[in-house]
């Protein structure tokens, strides 16, 4: 019993919670306390409602003590990606652009957590609205690698991912448009979790590009991701993409030892690190030794999957980001003349290098003369990688490769170079392409950076995913690595 | 490579001002990346799209009021507003 509470897994506070006598205000107080000796190394939170939070913390005491306790997450702080709406608190995008915004509704995400009980506990860092792969490019602050301060923690949902490998708080959310969640999450040596298209609703999360965001659960265990995932999960018609509800049962998990699992052939050559290979083979060798089958697929269009998904996406964030204009809500340049030149005027300050970067290259892609030859043949090429993903998936249960080709990189090395920075992404945009759901899970080192493992499986099939990665961490027992700090 | 690649036209169509310095940077940058996307026009490619949702698509709700944010907390959100609503600046000439 004696173990700091910010080293505890988010199914361990609430089984502790529920037993008592431990309260939710004092461990919010505990975490506040965390907050104040690591977050200004680490630079995970951009915000953080102390009054807030121990305000929702003694409102859960008070319904735990009257027996009206809402479940396992009763009382557990969760903290939120600045891409997604909480009532009341500021809703930056890590961008200038939103730098004043306060949102005034809570995202779908939100309301379930409140209806769960859990404390929706401070802002977390990203790449501006979500575009980048290592937290470098928020308007706000740096964050950094908790296993080494000197490198990137992934993104774009860094702050997710270092506040939890920090032991900042028990869990997080996260959103994925290319690999958003599971990046970072290898990068910290945490779990994160990517749905399959249309589990979880989208209503409050900050559009980036619409056929391939999702807001997914982040944590230092599978069993805490797991907790998390099935407290956000659910239909919401606010949402046309969400599953409705006779749509969205889970393919039951099955025996773990049992799955066949697929390496998709090329997949551990180029590009990727020795010790990465070391390890993400060593994860193979665990699986063949529980007695799953192991097979060697093709994926022969793989090789498309980043610049199709360069295409798509930002030919969406060309027309998303569309909206901010200077008029309604976000920033307004005070030299604003005509309402063309505040509108221009107002973008050209309030948007950061990357996202104008992106925005013009979405404009090209869709521009007359241009969008057959880059915008049409992405969509086709979209197709056939989905329909390649679909086949393979058919006859084995998952798909597992390295999460990224290298570890955690140094803070400004790939800052001038945007193409290699996309190229992070490599096989984690596959699965956003395709809509199917993949987690990323950590099993090793290469040094002292932590190395993560990569599943993606048929729609619908979190829980085989889950029940793979229980039975890795049950032999490797990751859950309760935390950087030293 | 993308031929004519025009980085004025781009800059106006999206609502963008740039900087002499970042013309050249982004024409440079956009250049790059394009030149990676030439693997999709090599590409053998279906001829037709099929992005079907993995699950039966029941999309459409029935069309009732639901709850709206109102005015006052529309216009506190704006940049600037008069009178309970949102102003900008002057859209017609006064000889329009």
């Amino acid at each position: 019993m004696d173990e700091p509470l910010h080293t505890l897994s988010a199914a361990e506070l609430g089984r502790r919670l529920a037993a008592g006598p431990l309260t939710s205000r004092a461990l919010c107080e505990a975490l506040i306390v965390r907050y104040h000796a690591v977050n200004k190394k680490v630079g995970a939170f951009t915000h953080l409602d102390e009054g807030d939070v121990l305000a929702q913390a003694d409102a859960s005491d008070v319904r735990r003590k009257a027996g009206q306790g809402r479940g396992p997450l009763e009382g557990v702080p969760v903290a939120i990606k600045d891409n997604i709406a909480v009532k009341g608190q500021p809703l930056t995008c890590s961008s200038q652009m939103l730098a004043s915004l306060v949102s005034p509704y809570d995202a779908h995400v939100s309301d379930r957590l409140r209806a769960a009980g859990a404390i929706l506990y401070g802002r977390l860092n990203m790449d501006e609205f979500a575009m980048g792969s290592s937290t470098e490019n928020s308007a706000i602050q740096k964050t950094f690698n908790p296993w080494d301060l000197a490198c990137i923690p992934g993104g774009s949902s860094g702050g997710s991912a270092a506040a939890l490998a920090a032991g900042l708080v028990p869990l997080a959310l996260g959103s994925d448009t290319g690999g958003s969640i599971r990046q970072p999450a290898s990068h910290c040596g945490v779990v994160g979790l990517k749905p399959t298209y249309g589990l979880i609703s989208r209503f409050g999360l900050v559009a980036f590009a619409s056929s391939l965001d999702q807001i997914g659960p982040m944590a230092r265990s599978v069993e805490d991701c797991e907790l998390l995932l099935c407290a956000l999960a659910s239909a919401d018609a606010r949402d046309m993409t969400c599953f409705a509800a006779a749509d969205r049962a889970l393919t039951p998990a099955g025996d773990a030892k049992k799955l066949r699992i697929g390496i998709p052939k090329g997949f551990l050559g180029k590009g990727v690190g020795v010790e990465v290979a070391a390890a993400v083979t060593a994860a193979i060798e665990f699986y063949r030794s529980q007695g799953c089958a192991i097979s060697e697929v093709e994926l022969p269009s793989a090789d498309l999957a980043v610049p199709t998904y360069y295409v798509v996406a930002t030919a969406e964030a060309s027309s998303n980001l569309g909206r901010y204009d200077g008029v309604r809500y976000g920033h307004r340049s005070a030299t604003a003349g005509t309402p063309v030149e505040m509108m221009t005027t107002s973008r050209s300050e309030g948007f950061g290098a990357e996202v104008k970067r992106r925005i013009l290259l979405g404009t090209f892609v869709l521009s007359a003369g241009y969008a057959d030859a880059y915008y049409m043949r992405a969509l086709r090429a979209r197709s056939k990688i989905r329909a390649e993903y679909l086949a393979a998936l058919a006859t084995v249960d998952v798909l597992l490769t390295p999460t990224v080709p290298t570890p955690a990189f140094k803070v400004g090395e790939k800052a001038a170079d945007p193409l290699q920075l996309y190229l992070e992404d490599i096989f984690t945009i596959p699965a956003n392409l395709a809509g199917l759901p993949a987690i990323s899970l950590p099993c090793g080192k290469s040094g002292h950076l932590p190395v993560g493992f990569h599943l993606v499986g048929a729609p619908l099939s979190e829980a085989k995913l889950l029940a793979a990665g229980r039975l890795f961490e049950a032999a490797h027992g990751f859950a309760h690595q935390q950087a030293a700090l | 490579m993308a031929e004519g690649f025009d980085i004025d036209h781009l800059a106006k169509l999206a609502r963008l001002n740039l900087t002499a310095e970042e013309k050249v940077l982004y024409s440079s940058q956009l250049n790059q990346i394009l030149g990676h996307f030439q693997a999709l026009a090599k590409a053998d490619l279906p001829a037709t799209i099929d992005l079907a949702r993995v699950v039966s698509e029941s999309a459409l709700r029935s069309d009732e009021p639901g709850p709206v944010l109102g005015a006052e907390t529309v216009t506190r959100l704006a940049p600037a507003s008069r009178d309970g609503q949102i102003s900008v600046p002057r859209v017609v000439d006064d000889e329009a």
